[in-house]
């Protein structure tokens, strides 16, 4: 297994696609057909190996693995990076085209080019990559690979004929694929006698080897007992493993120019190893650091906060594990009244922010308490400065400042025809501004339009898929900032001012959301011995008010068969129930109350 | 017995060979469990013991009696039955066997409520029964449920009147529970039925309250009414945590300091007793902190009566009063609970948040 190759016989390559056009399936016919794993073992999405990942049934983070295949005799190392299709993980697609230098565009046959398609294509143009076009789910009676073609023509600019076809479910034209990477793909272009230099493109923590780190040779050889330097983090450690995944880790004695594998060395500070640094070797001739990656830009921020006060530091560090694994997250310490100490948290969107905390409750056994999402704003100060603001709280009072901003991000939505009108009347409705339509073929439009990114981060896409039969797709760029006539809409409990309640919401707004946000309260927070008045008020005004009434009857009046036992058991649970809820004042409120204004419903 | 959708009691689909099977189970296990046993009250329910033939229910409650003897010690032998079985033959049977009051799960008079349960009578069917039980027995019940979700308040209080009319001398008035495992359960969690609403329960629990006392029917437990000489003296000694012995599959004891419950399913309960091992499911030993707690919530729900200090002391160690002084004072002042040297009870606004009261004795933050 750990023969040379020399960087010829080397191809580095993603798989990108829409959502749910076949990546992982067809990762798992390369694994196959490669022999890489056994087939008695094989299961499906095999690179797909997080529960969540499983359990969903999505791709969260990119999976690399290193394949040989026999092509014409000659033997290639194909290195492979199975990328998430998911909107809010275009960051993990970036950063795993940045290791290669071709991609697999899969397009599923039937439903043809989607938002994803076109924004992940882009990517890889953008750095001048070699694009091969795959039309996946061939297999499917209602493939329509022609019209397909149009649309590569259309969108992409791709070569009709440059397209290959397969069914990553019945094996069908696998080896065609294969052979494309190593005909259509270049090798690796790094030297191996220049001084070593490596991508750091990944990186996790392990429960037992401690910090993996995930490396794409440049130049240079590596062997096991090095010495490296790890250039932006300015630290040496000694190269105690290295090895490839295959797709399990195997240990190797040397990776060479154009390989992928991993390291391993005891490195202690998580703070280390930054994803996109660069690694050289520490005596001798060192390299220049690569360009590396960009950093990513939150969308949307959340507060997170231990459900047991004492447990702040242990999600320090859990937050800290994780961001090794997921450099898309950014977090900083805060602080409310209700929920104590915690971070206010940066996400790609709302599906990573929920996949962020589902890790961290897994990966590190903690109970969290999660407040709503909302997009950054900018504040214009009185004094001339610009303040960044990432929760309704950090607002200052209005006195301070002339003009609020909110991000607004271009969006391009695919549509059948038949849908464009549903389409732009729930554009309008969310406050967008039409920019222009653009055939891609006879059947389906790109919409592009310029919207409030806080309109579309919640349910827009849900309305979008039930408006047009679930067949619209959409992708948004990174946001400006514009000013617009926003309030902050300020929620009292119990004449109690919550700040962890507040919301930024455009002035036109104000009392549908804040009816929204009390009506959820109500369901939520349970009634007490006292009535609760709940109150949504924007400065001093009141503009929508709630009650829940107080509590007078609680006794079970049911019949339980004498079995005492479970009866003190429903008991002690309501009690365990009381104990997690966090307190507004001298009112109870469970956790979920804390996304209570996550409720748009109309 | 025939499976009903809102109850977890045991009950299971049988044919008469099986029930026979059951029978002979479940005194066997009397015989291991409860002989010379020489109870005060029995009670003969748990799923619908009517639902046995006559002749087998004859022979049931002569061997009972044979085996703990309770025809010469018991005051009260009550029943179980529902309307659809409580007929003449089976009616007859239990009066000759001994039973002495009978406990009508009438459920409803509605056909739209009674279907929604599975339930086969019908609201004259149930009627009739009443009539039947207050010919052939001095004390009888009548059980009802009540809280569906969108029932109409007028009807309930349409369907307790026209019971009331048969003049039963105890009426026990259960809200509707979504047991776990049971049809009705499933309904509302796939959104077929609507969920529990605590609104309608708490109006429907104080009209039922206002109607009983108009008719001279006192509330003496949570969810059950009695005239003067009528409360169920059985009901009364498990709220005053005295000690009792349960047989037949799923049964609850507490006794010789040990809460058990018996297995659950009867094949496994049956091949059990059959093989001469004692049926038991779960058991548990309360200590001295836990007693004293069942202590409080069972005898809480004793609205007037409340829980006697002496009998907890006897039983436990413990003063109940003393042990949660600071509790208790708290809740004083609240305006919930009350106590002399003798007793300690709720107020009538302690009574309807009796959760509250509870959970504010488990350990933990005072809330
Ligand atoms: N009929 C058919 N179904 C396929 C084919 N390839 C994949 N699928 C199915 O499409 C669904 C999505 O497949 P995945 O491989 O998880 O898609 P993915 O692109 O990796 O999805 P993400 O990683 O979440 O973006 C699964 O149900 C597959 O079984 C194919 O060639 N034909
Ligand atoms: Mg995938």
């Amino acid at each position: 297994m750990s023969r040379r190759f020399p960087p010829e016989r080397i191809r580095n390559f993603s798989i990108i696609a829409h959502i749910d056009h076949g990546k992982s399936t067809l990762a798992d016919r390369f694994l196959e057909v490669t022999g890489a794993v056994d087939t008695r073992k094989k299961q499906d999405q095999m690179l797909d190996s997080m529960d969540l990942e499983r359990e969903r049934g999505i791709t969260i983070k990119a999976a690399a693995v290193s394949l040989t295949h026999t092509i014409r005799g000659e033997e290639y190392l194909l290195n492979l990076i199975d990328t998430p299709g998911h909107v809010d993980f275009a960051y993990e697609v970036e950063k795993s085209l940045q290791a290669c230098e071709g991609a697999l565009l899969l397009i599923d046959a039937a439903q043809g080019i989607q938002a994803q398609t076109v924004a992940n294509a882009m990517l890889a143009m953008e750095q001048d990559m070699e694009v091969v076009p795959v039309f996946n789910k061939m297999d499917l009676p209602h493939a329509r690979p022609e019209e397909i073609k149009d649309e590569l023509e259309n969108t992409l600019l791709l070569e009709r004929d440059s397209a290959l076809a397969c069914s990553a479910k019945t094996g069908e034209g696998i080896d065609g694929i294969l052979e494309a990477v190593v005909d259509r793909m270049p090798a690796p272009e790094g030297s191996p006698d220049k001084p070593l230099r490596a991508l750091i493109f990944d990186a996790k923590y392990d429960e037992y080897r401690g910090i993996i780190v995930y490396l794409r040779m440049i130049d240079g050889t590596l062997k096991k007992g090095d010495w490296v330097h790890m250039v932006g983090a300015d630290t040496d450690y000694e190269a105690i493993e290295i090895g490839k995944f295959m797709p399990k880790p195997v240990p190797h004695e040397e990776l060479s120019v154009g390989e992928a594998g991993y390291l391993i060395s005891n490195i202690k500070q998580l703070e280390d190893v930054r994803v996109g640094d660069t690694i050289t070797i520490m005596r001798g001739e060192r390299a220049a650091a690569l360009e590396g990656y960009r950093e990513a830009q939150p969308m949307v921020w959340c507060g997170i906060y231990p459900t047991n006060s004492g447990d702040f530091e242990n999600l320090r560090s859990a937050l800290k594990a994780l961001k090794l694994n997921d450099s898309a997250i950014v977090f900083d310490p805060e602080s409310s009244d209700a929920l104590g100490f915690g971070f206010r948290c940066g996400f790609l969107g709302l599906l990573h922010m929920e996949i962020v905390q589902e890790r961290l409750e897994r990966e590190s056994g903690l109970d969290i308490v999660q407040t709503a999402p909302t997009v950054p704003y900018e504040v214009q100060m009185n004094d001339g400065s610009t303040l960044v603001i990432h929760s309704p709280g950090e607002l200052p009072d209005p006195t301070q400042w002339s003009e609020i901003r909110e991000p607004i991000v271009t969006v391009h939505i695919i549509v059948p025809t038949d849908s464009i009108g549903v389409i732009m009347k729930l554009c309008t409705d969310r406050r967008g501004i039409f920019l222009r339509q653009e055939h891609l073929s006879a059947t389906r439009v790109m919409l592009t339009w310029d919207m409030p990114l806080s309109e579309i981060i919640y349910d827009f896409y849900d309305k979008l898929k039930s408006g047009t039969k679930g067949y619209g797709t959409m992708n948004f760029e990174e946001p400006r900032f514009d000013a617009a006539n926003l309030v902050k809409l300020r929620i009292l409990v119990n004449s109690k001012e919550a700040d962890e309640l507040s919301v930024i919401c455009h002035n036109d707004s104000c009392q549908r959301r804040g009816r929204a946000v009390l009506q959820k309260l109500q369901k939520e927070i349970p009634r007490h011995q006292f009535q609760i008045p709940l109150q949504a008020a924007v400065g001093g005004k009141i503009v929508a008010r709630e009650n829940i009434r107080a509590l007078s009857k609680n006794v079970t009046a049911k019949c339980y068969g004498g079995d005492i036992t479970r009866k003190r058991k429903l008991l002690e649970k309501q009690k365990e129930g009381k104990k997690r809820m966090k307190s507004i004042g001298n009112v109870e409120v469970p956790q979920k109350a804390f996304l209570a204004v996550l409720s748009t419903d109309e | 017995m025939s499976k009903c959708r809102y109850c977890d009691f045991n009950s299971y689909a049988w044919t008469g060979q099986e029930l026979d099977r059951y029978v002979r189970a479940l005194l066997r296990e009397a015989e291991l469990r409860a002989e010379a046993l020489h109870p005060q009250t029995v009670f003969i329910g748990g799923g619908t013991p009517t639902f046995l033939p006559a002749d087998l229910l004859a022979e049931l409650l002569v061997e009972l009696s044979r085996i703990t003897g309770f025809r010469s010690t018991a005051h009260e032998v009550t029943i179980e039955a529902n309307p659809e079985s409580f007929d003449e033959p089976r009616a007859q049977a239990a009066a000759q066997g001994g039973v002495n009051r009978v406990s009508l799960g009438v459920q409803s008079l509605r056909p739209e409520v009674l279907r929604a349960y599975d339930r086969v009578h019908s609201g004259e069917r149930a009627l009739e029964a009443l009539a039947r039980a207050r010919e052939l027995f001095t004390r009888f019940s009548a059980d009802l449920i009540f809280a569906f979700p969108g029932q109409d308040p007028a009807s309930w209080e349409a369907d307790l009147r026209a019971v009331l009319a048969s003049k039963p001398g105890h009426v026990s008035c259960y809200e509707l529970s979504y047991e776990p495992g049971t049809a009705l359960t499933r309904l509302r969690n796939a959104g077929r039925w609507k969920a529990e609403d605590s609104d309608l329960c708490e109006e429907l629990y104080l009209r039922t309250g206002k109607i009983l006392a108009e008719h001279v029917y006192e509330r003496y437990e949570t969810s059950n009414f009695a005239r003067p000489g009528e409360r169920c003296l059985h009901n009364l000694a498990a709220w005053r945590n005295l000690h009792y012995v349960g047989v037949g599959a799923g049964a609850a004891s507490w006794h010789g300091g040990a809460r058990r419950k018996n297995i659950e399913r009867p094949e496994a309960y049956q091949a059990a007793v059959e093989s001469g091992i004692d049926p038991v499911g779960e058991c548990e030993r309360p200590d001295a902190n836990t007693a004293l707690f069942d202590h409080l919530m069972m005898g809480l729900r004793l609205v007037g009566e409340g829980v006697s200090r002496a009998r907890v002391r006897a039983a436990t160690g413990l003063d109940p009063v003393d042990h949660f002084a600071n509790q208790w004072q708290a809740m004083r002042e609240d305006g919930w609970v009350e106590w002399d040297a003798h007793y300690l009870r709720t107020t009538a606004r302690g009574a309807l948040l009796l959760d509250s009261v509870l959970t504010r004795l488990l350990p933990g933050e005072p809330v």
